[in-house]
């Protein structure tokens, strides 16, 4: 039974990660409307900003946020936007390169429901200025299963947040 | 450097209907060299708002151009500034933007200074066979020559010569309460940094801040994410109000002395502010002409390190030159003390959406200066044209909008949105100049 419960917590832990590196391609890919579909209409999407005593901003309608959308609308938008052609920070689009690793479940999954911690390291290039930097720090990902599996939450955590020029949903 | 005449860099002759600046002004490395000089350390620098520093032995680090500084909450609850320097080997004492702290230890030999900037403790002193002269000089850190306070916004000074800071902000004053009045208990800085830095010359964040013109081309893809949230799509907790209905509205610009200035706007659905809802209790505290003019547009700069823009939603950035091509930013939100949570909210998401290096418009800024630093580097070409917009509009003294103040602006000018002016870069540069040519001179800035 234990054992039976362990490869299930596998299943599940692969295909989360399946996901959540599935992610990192689309977006290096620029394969936006793929990527818009993993999340659910009702997601949150969260990049909290850091404060003095070097915790993040815990709450978004009370403090700062880099990110925050209470639904996929606010990914839309960012979208809409790439594609404009008339965003100067967004044409040429830079180039991303994402690097996932160390996906670790946060509690034990549920069937339908499962929050992931994961690594990333987004090395971008501006085709602009010419130059690289390479954006780093974890990510929460609470997983939902529907048809398939979904991304309800994300909140991301962006260790350097001492930003050079700009930065996109696609440089995290 | 050869002293350059000024006329040189930025020609000034208001009687011709000229207004010109030199690509020089931004590329050339020696300018930028003796402008941290003659400009930021010969008059007033923004440095914080007191509401950073509530408490006895609170303290937050900031700048001065090259100089790095630390205002504190002493334990007498006076606000300090300091420059952020150990007397012994010159190290940066603190390192935290900002916290609380009885005392500053020097992280390298452990001399220590608390909030009044006194020295508290030299490290092993009895036994550190210290001559007489040691002990006959004064080991507490530098204060700032000159820190004063304007509605909670603290303003300091390298050098001791510079006027009352009233007078140096004069009639800006009335703009600076239009923003730190907006709520019954004083205002603050929403938690959570926002620090981003840009390769290109600190006066393109200048122009920037208070330039309508670039908004309709630089911004075109924040106006068509406007536009598909006219029609229920995108992200609508933003409440941003609609763009396309500003273009006719009525607009104006008052320049003052000491290189301030403000844009203005007749901002349409002023419901979309998030001080709408309470616009009764502000009408009743500071009066009808106060109040309506909180709804307003308003881009305003306080030369030469800060900027308050009251649009998309109510924000204070200051900048800080790194090198004549770099530039290091620092935006807050500034929101009323004590603000309903929903309220705050809000006003979160309205300036995350347009104003964070992660939104939707900053960085369509950002790159754009790159560009024109790079432009500007280039030979072959001398006067920038971006300073004659509405120079035919411009009008010395008060005009009606003016006289609704109770001000009397150097100049001012009255038209719509889509006029774009350019009039209220010139009192920066024609202050600029002045302090540099005082500079080449040898003479004091003030």
């Amino acid at each position: 039974m234990a054992r039976g419960r362990n490869i299930d917590e596998k299943d599940l832990l692969a295909a989360g990660t399946d996901l959540i590196e599935r992610e990192a391609v689309l977006v290096d890919e620029r394969r936006w409307d793929e990527w818009l579909a993993l999340f659910t209409p009702d997601c949150e999407y969260w990049m909290p900003a850091w404060k003095p005593d070097d915790t993040l901003t815990a709450d978004p309608s009370r403090e700062l946020s880099h990110f925050y959308y209470a639904s996929r609308a606010g990914l839309e938008d960012r979208i809409f936007r790439i594609r404009s052609n008339r965003s100067p920070a967004s044409t040429p689009l830079p180039r991303t390169t994402h690097v996932i690793t160390n996906a670790r479940a946060i509690e034990p999954p549920a069937p339908d429901r499962m929050r992931l911690r994961s690594n990333w390291v987004s090395h971008v290039f501006f085709p602009r200025s010419e130059l690289s930097h390479a954006f780093f720090g974890h990510v929460e990902h609470t997983l939902v299963l529907h048809d398939t599996w979904l991304i309800a939450k994300k909140r991301i955590v962006l260790q350097n947040d001492y930003i050079p020029t700009m930065l996109d949903i696609y440089c995290v | 450097m050869a002293p350059r005449d000024m006329r040189d860099l930025v020609d000034d002759r208001p009687e011709e209907g000229v207004f010109r600046v030199h690509r020089d002004v931004f590329a050339d490395p020696e300018l930028y060299e003796l402008e941290r000089k003659f400009v930021f350390e010969r008059t007033w620098n923004f440095l914080t708002i007191e509401s950073q520093v509530p408490k006895p032995n609170d303290f937050v680090t900031c700048w001065i151009a090259r100089t790095p500084v630390i205002v504190t909450r002493d334990p007498e609850n006076r606000v300090r500034a300091f420059l952020n320097v150990c007397r012994h080997k010159g190290a940066m004492i603190a390192a935290a933007e900002q916290g609380n702290t009885r005392y500053f230890v020097c992280p390298y030999h452990g001399w220590a200074y608390d909030c009044a900037g006194r020295n508290r403790d030299i490290k092993d002193r009895a036994a550190g066979a210290y001559p007489p002269s040691f002990d006959a000089e004064n080991h507490d850190l530098v204060a700032l020559p000159r820190i004063e306070s304007y509605k909670g916004l603290v303003f300091g000074s390298l050098s001791p010569d510079v006027p009352p800071l009233e007078e140096f902000l004069g009639e800006m004053k009335v703009f600076l309460d239009l923003a730190m009045e907006q709520g019954p208990n004083g205002m603050e800085f929403v938690p959570g940094r926002v620090a981003y830095t840009y390769r290109g010359n600190w006066k393109l964040q200048l122009d920037n801040g208070v330039d309508p013109y670039h908004l309709t081309s630089t911004h075109v893809s924040f106006i068509g994410i406007q536009a598909r949230r006219r029609q229920g799509e995108g992200n609508l907790d933003a409440r941003q109000f609609d763009w396309a209905k500003r273009a006719k509205r009525q607009s104006g610009v008052f320049c003052f002395p000491h290189g301030h200035s403000v844009f203005w706007t007749d901002q349409p659905e002023a419901e979309k502010r998030p001080i709408y809802p309470t616009i009764d209790e502000v009408r009743a505290r500071v009066g009808p002409v106060r109040a309506d003019w909180m709804l307003r547009a308003r881009n305003i700069q306080v030369f030469p390190n800060m900027q308050i823009a009251d649009a998309m939603t109510l924000m204070l950035r200051t900048f800080r030159p790194i090198a004549v091509d770099r530039t290091e930013m620092r935006s807050y939100c500034l929101a009323p003390i004590g603000e309903k949570p929903e309220l705050r909210a809000w006003r979160l998401r309205q300036f995350e959406d347009f104003f964070n290096p992660t939104g939707l418009a900053t960085p369509d800024d950002t790159v754009t200066y790159e560009d024109c630093q790079r432009g500007m580097s280039a030979d072959g070409f001398s006067w920038l044209q971006g300073y004659a917009r509405g120079i035919a509009g411009l009008a010395p003294g008060a005009n009606a909008p003016a006289q609704e103040l109770g001000l009397a602006p150097a100049a001012s000018a009255i038209g719509t949105f889509e006029t774009g002016p350019e009039t209220q870069f010139h009192p920066a540069y024609r202050e600029w100049r002045r302090l540099m040519a005082a500079g080449f001179a040898g003479r004091k800035a003030y």
